[in-house]
């Protein structure tokens, strides 16, 4: 099993505030500051989204880095690659903008730069210790951790709520 | 005992599997033969090499996304004339032999020369495939202002952007009525046509070449079977591909359009196999038999090939006949399973606006999404791949799929 | 010694620092422990790119996300960012204006003689006031003038044949020109909030501009509502005179019964004073040496101005009152009351007590006071105080041993008066010379808050250093002003070390002048947030005395640390007035480049003043300083 962080998603903290999209577009962007990535040109954009479900369910979305990444298979340029802490990143000076990694992706987290012809995803924000949308969720919502970690929380968590239960 | 993998073919499906064996068995001994001069390139990319806003190197396969697996011995300027696959013993064009105890044949496939129309082997007739290709090509547009393409599929479409880009004008003769006819219906092609237009591309569709006429420097025009004939200096062949199967004709392995290979990669004699464009698979979309050419499809299927010749039995998904993304003149298009709709039994939905077209298609029940085709907008696309590819059931999804309101919270 | 604590980044008061180690010691959650629990902040919020207005909504324009550029009624970021802007703008106004109405009322009740725990203190304003309204004054008894002023400050609140008289009438005539022709004179104040809230609603307004002219026509009207505020708090409590106090929590005494007022209005704290006054016996009875009333924020700032009472802390640090474990009585009116201070006073067993029908905190005793019983329901809460302290008395305190001296009590008479001490004949002379020849470099006026995103009083202490040694006169308001006077900034003692020489030969002739043996204090307190109508009066007089308008003077506004929606309208009526102002907190307008584009710079073609955004309290400083020698050169000054 991986020994390397992932972000995981936790759909029913989910509130919709779109903290997550606003911080991921601040660190990608050249200020990383707020008040001045707004005045950007281009203007920087989120690489996770926040979808909607009937019943007022909101998911966030982003790229989960596949153990066996379709895009990765499928780009004709060399474009991506897996980084050394396990995310599978697209090299923007590579990227020729065919959009086949958004052709081939079935979580539909690719996105495309279409004024530079360049596909963008999560990087899981390689100059930063926690990733920026981690960070920013004021309901962890989003957690970052490795799979057995998360796993082992999900456990502790679960057999808390049995033991209440039982309990109770 | 150490396995010896041979692999016959250094592209896509060749050097996927060559790189899928290497992770799974670190030991074993794996031979790429390679009828290129070039060590493996990633092919789609070779535009960029007529335009000279690439050179070889910089699109070597060797160091990026999969093809990072160590001890691949790669021989270049090998090719394989004939094969014994129950002695296990490969012949090359220099007479040397080559035994093995797996091989994959990854021979790939070359341009279709349509024989009705004379004089194609002229020089100045080119077909952009290969990097020699391109460097043969840029060498000729030196002399020429003018370059008549015959076919209008996306590889001639990307050889006429490369050569607009070198400021040589370019005339694209179509038999078809509509540019793109294999990825959609003529009247689908209208977005992509006005920008193909906007961008400068002279296209005349619903004739074809009859014969290319040539003086001392080869071509110097293209006759047409409308009678007009079209000056150039050069012609570039954009007609489909043909599987390369050469080397296996009059072997045990059985050769029906391509080599078949059935659903494990394996080809019909012990320890054969094959992958990639020269590979007969089937479209899990139509349930048919095919044999695609596409860069995405052979690594798929390399990648299935080069388990199964590890030892790890893995059954391959199929490929889409049709599946293809790209962008053309700023346009991004993804053609994706059935969308040929015209004058067949199926439930179809188009959605089109000034920069968009969507269309949607289902089986005639209605209960499946067989394909689908975007163009102006190709968000989610992959979604619907996934659609269609896995045959998920779509009661739930059906409106989504319809009015491109699908996200993955919907598969949760 | 200055010891390293682990508090300097929250803030630089180190009495404060002191109490939150306390506060920490005791797991009492305080403002900056919440904010610490409220971060990241929602960057919609915080560009003003969400809106509320509608129940179709809640709408947010994601700033970096090309496809959505209207929310769903189609509004686009400017619309959504002005809109948002004027609700704050219109909130401002309501609460100035709201506390101006009380005291109308209340000065209305007095001259029926419904209300008999008030009286006209100042008579002398009163007239003042009167004749700025033409109202008569000659041979009629002071509560027949005082019904009418009443009258007329309610009147100014709803639309009628005049314009808003406390707007067009005190300031410069070429102001009112300007504002007229721009269609920025208020027709009413309670009118101009409404509206704003009508103009702001789902499907109204949607010019940006014409919103923000909205914005500004509001603001004016809030300076209406402060200036009334002033005037009728001086006629009935009297208009301040300087007087020495003291400020921070060392004003608390453990052995006395400890009452702090909050909030605002001195209709009510004045009275708690008086009666509190009398009835220290029933205190010393209880065990206390007597009871010892303390503000907080403009409560603090009103008392203080007129009676010395001490200010106990300001704004963001209100809890560390309560933290010290020795007010025996939190009483407090309306406005920047944070809900919070109930539930520290529960941790501290002691009571947060309400008085005002529409400021109720759950968890706070309830005590209705009205003007016509005001001095009884004075009582009753003296009474829940003295009960207080009995529980706390033999229980130990922590009080910080830090007090600050403080000279407060300036308002434009009391000023005109120190100075007709150096000129008799023409008192505005000495200050308009001290500009003229460069003494005086200009005026700067710090207004507004704390804000728990910025460690506590960093901001001013920062810029008002940096201007006095610049020879720029400071003066204060609010919780500005006791952000600086729990800094020393009003203690005359510091005068020397703080100010530039040429602005200390000017201070400390004036304070010889007038028998004080030595400066005034460097930062000259106005009193509470009201009160910059002070700062108003006190430039407009000077500008008409020089012949010019307010958007000449080389004056200045900084609000370096904002928090209430006060603040942003304060800050609006002055750019209104013609000053360029300076907001050390970033607005939430950033999501329109219009919106942020007209406030500091297109404006300024329209009235003269602008907003200066600038975090950066050095930054800021050069920025004001920028601005004055702009002015100064525009007046042909050196």
């Amino acid at each position: 099993m991986s020994n390397y962080k992932e972000i995981f998603v936790k759909t029913d903290k989910c509130t919709g505030c779109l903290t997550c999209k606003i911080a991921c577009a601040v660190e990608h962007s050249e200020t990383k500051s707020l008040f001045s990535a707004i005045r950007e040109s281009p203007r920087p954009v989120s690489r996770v989204y926040v979808e909607w479900l009937p019943g007022n369910a909101k998911v966030p979305v982003l790229c989960r880095h596949c153990e066996e990444a379709p895009c990765l298979n499928a780009c004709i340029s060399g474009a991506i690659s897996r980084s050394d802490t396990n995310a599978v990143i697209t090299d923007a000076g590579k990227c020729i903008g065919c959009w086949t990694c958004v052709m081939v992706c079935p979580y539909g987290v690719i996105g495309r730069d279409q004024t530079l012809a360049k596909a963008f995803r999560c990087d899981r924000c390689p100059d930063r210790e926690i990733p920026a949308c981690v960070g920013a969720c004021p309901t962890q919502a989003l957690v970052y951790e490795t799979v057995d970690g998360f796993s082992k929380t999900k456990r502790k968590t679960v057999s808390r709520e049995l033991l209440t239960r039982e309990g109770a | 005992m150490e396995t010896r993998y041979l692999i016959v073919g250094g592209s896509a499906a060749g050097m996927a599997a060559a790189h899928t064996i290497r992770k799974k068995d670190k030991t074993g001994a794996i031979t790429v033969l390679s009828d290129e001069d070039t060590l493996p390139y990633f092919r789609p990319m070779v535009p960029y090499i007529l335009t000279g806003k690439k050179q070889v190197p910089d699109i070597a396969l060797s160091g990026t996304g999969i093809f990072v697996q160590p001890r691949i011995d790669v021989r270049t300027g090998t090719i394989v004339t004939s094969v014994d696959p129950v002695a296990k013993i490969l012949t090359t064009a220099s007479g040397k032999t080559w035994s093995y105890d797996k091989v994959l044949f990854a021979t790939g496939s070359r341009p279709y020369l349509p024989e009705t129309v004379k004089g194609l082997d002229s020089p100045g007739v080119f077909s952009l495939k290969t990097v020699a290709d391109a460097a043969a090509m840029a060498q000729r547009s030196r002399n020429t202002d003018h370059v008549v393409l015959l076919g209008g599929g996306i590889l001639n479409l990307k050889a006429a952007f490369a050569l607009l880009e070198k400021k040589i004008k370019v005339t694209l003769v179509v038999h078809s009525p509509e540019v793109l006819s294999q990825l959609m219906d003529p009247e689908d092609a209208f977005l992509i046509r006005k920008a193909l237009d906007r961008a400068g591309l002279k296209i005349m569709t619903g004739c074809s070449a009859d014969h290319v006429v040539t003086d001392a420097d080869g071509v110097c025009a293209v006759a047409l079977d409308n009678g007009t004939q079209i000056p150039c200096r050069m012609v570039c062949v954009g007609k489909g591909v043909i599987p390369n199967t050469e080397c296996v004709r009059g072997s045990a392995i059985t050769v029906d359009k391509g080599i078949l290979a059935d659903p494990f990669t394996a080809c019909s004699v012990k320890d054969t196999f094959a992958a990639g464009d020269v590979a007969v698979t089937h479209d899990p979309a139509t349930g048919e038999k095919t044999v695609t050419a596409l860069w995405t499809n052979a690594v798929d299927m390399g990648i299935c090939a080069g388990l199964n010749m590890a030892g790890i039995p893995t059954r391959y998904t199929g490929t889409l006949g049709i599946m293809n993304a790209t962008q053309v003149a700023k346009e991004p298009f993804v053609a994706m399973g059935r969308v040929h709709t015209k004058g067949r039994d199926l439930e179809t939905h188009i959605d089109k606006t000034d920069t968009t077209y969507r269309k949607i298609v289902f089986n005639k029940e209605g209960t499946r999404l067989v394909g689908a085709l975007f163009i102006g907008d190709i968000t989610h696309a992959g979604m619907y791949r996934y659609v269609i590819r896995e045959k998920k059931p779509i009661d739930r999804i059906k409106s989504h799929l319809i009015r491109h309101t699908l996200h993955y919270g919907h598969f949760m | 010694m200055t010891s390293e604590t682990p508090f300097q980044h929250l803030t630089t008061d180190p009495a404060v620092q002191q109490m939150l180690a306390k506060a920490k010691e005791n797991h009492i959650s305080t403002v900056w422990d919440r904010y610490e629990q409220m971060l990241p902040q929602c960057g919609f919020g915080e560009t003003g790119l969400c809106c509320r207005h509608c129940l179709q909504g809640p709408c947010r324009i994601n700033p970096f996300d090309p496809g959505a550029e209207t929310g769903i009624c189609g509004a686009n970021a400017d619309v959504m960012v002005a809109r948002g802007l004027d609700r704050a703008i219109a909130a401002g106004t309501a609460a100035h204006s709201g506390h101006a109405k009380h005291l109308a009322h209340t000065l209305l009740k007095m001259a029926r003689g419904q209300a008999k725990d008030y009286k006209i203190t100042d008579p002398v304003k009163l007239k003042k006031v009167a004749a700025r309204l033409h109202i008569a004054v000659d041979g009629r008894a002071d509560t027949d003038i005082a019904l009418d002023v009443a009258k007329a400050a309610l009147a100014d609140f709803h639309e009628k044949d005049t314009p808003v008289l406390w707007a067009a009438g005190v300031v410069t005539p070429g102001r009112v020109e300007v504002l007229s022709k721009l269609g920025l004179v208020p027709k009413g104040i309670d009118h101009e909030v409404a509206e704003i809230m009508h103009r702001t609603l789902y499907g109204v307004d949607a010019d940006p501009v014409n919103l923000l002219l909205g914005g500004l026509r509001c603001s004016v009207a809030d300076l209406a509502g402060c200036y009334m505020g002033t005037d009728l708090a001086d006629i009935l409590f009297g208009t301040p005179t300087p007087l020495a106090s003291q400020a921070n929590l060392g004003t608390l005494k453990k052995e006395s019964v400890n009452i702090a007022l909050h909030g605002h209005n001195p209709v009510l704290s004045e009275i708690i004073v008086k009666v509190a006054g009398e009835m220290a016996d029933e205190a010393v009875a209880a065990g206390a040496d007597r009871i010892n009333v303390v503000g907080i924020c403009c409560t603090g700032n009103e008392l203080m101005e007129r009676h010395g009472i001490p200010s106990c802390t300001h704004s963001v640090s209100q809890e560390m009152a309560l933290v010290t474990g020795a007010v025996d009585a939190m009483i407090v009116d309306y406005q920047c009351i944070m809900p919070s201070v109930a539930s520290v006073a529960e941790c501290m067993g002691t009571k947060v007590i309400t008085t005002m029908d529409i400021c109720k905190i759950t968890g706070a005793e309830h005590i209705d006071v009205k003007e016509e019983t005001a001095a009884e329901n004075a009582r009753q809460a003296i009474l829940q105080a003295i009960a207080g302290f009995k529980k706390r008395k033999n229980k130990p305190t922590h009080i910080p041993a830090l007090t600050n001296t403080v000279v407060a009590g300036f308002s434009t008479e009391s000023i005109v008066a120190a100075l007709s001490k150096l000129n008799a004949k023409d008192p505005l002379a000495p200050l308009a010379d001290s500009i003229k020849s460069g003494n005086i470099k200009g005026v700067c006026l710090f207004a507004g808050c704390n804000n728990v995103k910025i460690p506590q009083d960093i901001n001013y202490t920062k810029i008002a250093a940096k201007l006095l040694k610049e020879n720029v006169l400071v003066v204060a308001t609010g919780c500005g002003a006791g952000s600086l006077m729990r800094h020393d900034f009003m203690d005359p003692a510091k005068t020397r070390d703080l100010c530039g020489n040429g602005l200390f030969a000017v201070l400390n002739a004036i304070g010889e002048a007038n028998g004080l043996g030595g400066p005034l204090p460097s930062v000259l307190h106005l009193g509470s947030c009201v009160d910059n109508s002070r700062a108003v009066e006190i430039t407009v007089a000077l500008a008409n005395y020089l012949g010019v308008d307010i958007n000449q003077m080389p004056v200045v506004a900084s609000a370096p640390e904002p928090t209430s929606e006060k603040a942003v309208s304060i800050g609006t009526y002055a750019v209104a007035a013609g000053l360029p102002t300076h907001v050390g907190v970033m607005l939430p307008v950033m999501g329109s480049a219009l919106v942020a584009k007209v406030l500091t710079q297109t404006v300024k073609d329209l009235t003269g003043g602008y907003f200066i955004v600038e975090p950066d309290p050095d930054k800021a400083a050069d920025m004001l300083l920028q601005a004055l020698n702009d002015r100064r050169k525009g007046l042909g000054l050196v």
